[in-house]
């Protein structure tokens, strides 16, 4: 289970993994409400091009992420076909009226260009939005989440959550290699070939609770250690993983308010103003 | 023993146990929500992470069980890696704190109190919760957020809800039952005269 972890515990070596914590996470969030403001193709294209850039000076591992972009497409190949099911003349109102059709199944089963053009459009938002996440999550570890957190004035304790937990994964993957084992041994079958699917699923339940209740029962022991060190007792706090910052991060910087000042832009006089249409559409 | 206010009851107490405690929960929320459920629907599981909340809740306190969940959802997000959905994360959170309010009616699993009356209630509250939660907080929050076509989110929402309330009532009580028996056992003492 440790193995499948798509994050980093350690950091990387690239010119995107040496930015400090703070940078990738205020980046990340201004490109968030970017790809989140708008239907705009103008806006998300170059966007996910970049995001493919990013990935690729990652040098990442392909085998694991080919997997998670498969699934995440499909995924989302079929909502597409379910949006298309519920409404076919959807694309209608996102392209300010009017529809046209290019084949007809039935009467309520149409194809327009407009619903394509919407409908792609937002396969091409939500596979932004994987990209961009993607290039986050293998740029960051744990720690640098909680620094970055910081560093907007998110309360400490609720960062420390974020890298905490990150650190306990490992652990709760021992214990239940542990208990799984010691469940085997007193003849509980989990083999696929002999026990059916559902068997099995009980005897995941049965695994899971001893699972949580000595997860949780470890709480006290944690807290105590913790609190020795004089956790919680200053208003603020520091992270070792912040580190001053580079040139790259300067660079950075700038391009990140500029963007989200263009966000602030964009969403007053495109969202918040009444449009003739909700999105860019070249052919209409 | 001292009656708490209602709003501290709320909120929890925020020493480093509950921090841990919530750290923990979200862990196992994040682990469980891609290991331990079995997709059923678009973007909806199957998933034994909804009894975390329960537990947080019942001896932490509702707010508690609201952070570990939204904590918990991204950080599943962040380890499965199919791209971030932060109006489920909301819509989880939301949950995680109506499902928290076990402390609220008098269930103390701290105590050991746990009665079939906190259960009926408790099974009308992951109700209530579910379809708050992903009838209400989440097809708003993905209108604003993707401006998503509702219909789609409302059939997602319904199998997520039903998914949870299953896992949450057959799972959950028997857990909250389990542990209050266990933090019981050393308080039904009698003093001998």
């Amino acid at each position: 289970m440790a193995g499948q972890l798509l994050i980093n515990l350690i950091p990387g070596e690239t010119t995107l993994h040496k930015l400090t914590g703070t940078t990738k996470v205020r980046f990340f969030i201004v490109l968030l409400v970017f790809i989140i403001m708008s239907f705009d193709i103008r806006l998300l294209l170059p966007l996910c091009i970049l995001g493919i850039v990013g990935l690729l000076s990652m040098k990442p591992n392909w085998k694991v992420i080919k997997y998670f972009f498969i699934i995440t497409g499909v995924m989302n190949l079929i909502n597409i076909f379910l949006f298309w099911l519920v409404d076919p003349d959807c694309g209608a109102i996102w392209c300010g009226g009017g529809s046209t059709v290019l084949y007809q199944f039935s009467g309520r089963f149409i194809i327009t260009a407009e619903s394509i053009w919407y409908l792609s459009v937002r396969f091409l938002k939500m596979m932004t939005s994987l990209v961009i996440s993607m290039v986050f999550i293998l740029s960051i570890t744990p720690s640098e989440i909680a620094a970055g957190l910081y560093s907007i004035k998110v309360p400490y304790k609720i960062c420390t959550i974020f890298s905490m937990a990150f650190r306990y994964i490992p652990d709760i993957a021992r214990d239940f290699d542990n208990i799984k084992i010691s469940m085997q041994v007193r003849g509980v079958e989990l083999d696929s070939k002999k026990a059916s699917f559902m068997t099995r699923i009980k005897q995941y339940v049965l695994i899971l609770v001893p699972l949580i209740i000595s997860s949780f029962d470890r709480v006290g022991n944690i807290a105590n250690a913790m609190d020795l060190r004089g956790y919680g007792k200053g208003k603020t706090r520091t992270y070792y993983s912040e580190r001053e910052e580079q040139k790259a991060d300067k660079a950075a910087k700038i391009l990140y308010c500029g963007l989200f000042l263009f966000c602030i832009y964009w969403i007053i006089t495109k969202n918040i103003m009444p449009q003739p249409s909700k999105m860019w559409y070249p052919f209409s | 023993m001292k009656k708490e206010s209602t709003l501290k009851t709320i909120l929890g107490v925020w020493n480093t146990k509950t921090v841990i405690a919530m750290a923990i929960g979200a862990a196992l929320f994040g682990v469980l929500m891609n290991f331990g459920g079995i997709t059923i629907f678009t973007n909806t599981k199957l998933t034994t992470a909804m009894i975390i909340p329960v537990i947080v809740g019942s001896m932490f306190g509702p707010v508690p069980a609201l952070v570990t969940c939204t904590v918990g959802n991204t950080i599943a997000d962040l380890i499965g890696g199919w791209g971030f959905w932060f109006d489920w994360s909301i819509g989880n959170g939301v949950l995680g704190f109506i499902v928290g309010l076990l402390p609220l009616y008098g269930a103390k699993i701290n105590d050991g109190i746990f009665k079939l009356r906190h259960a009926v209630i408790y099974v009308i509250a992951c109700v209530i919760g579910n379809a708050f939660a992903f009838g209400v907080v989440t097809p708003i929050l993905t209108t604003v957020f993707y401006g998503g076509e509702l219909n789609v989110t409302f059939v997602q929402s319904l199998t997520g809800g039903i998914a949870n309330v299953l896992v949450l009532t057959v799972i959950g009580i028997p857990i909250l039952f389990a542990l209050a028996k266990r933090n019981a056992r050393n308080t039904n003492l009698t003093l001998d005269k």
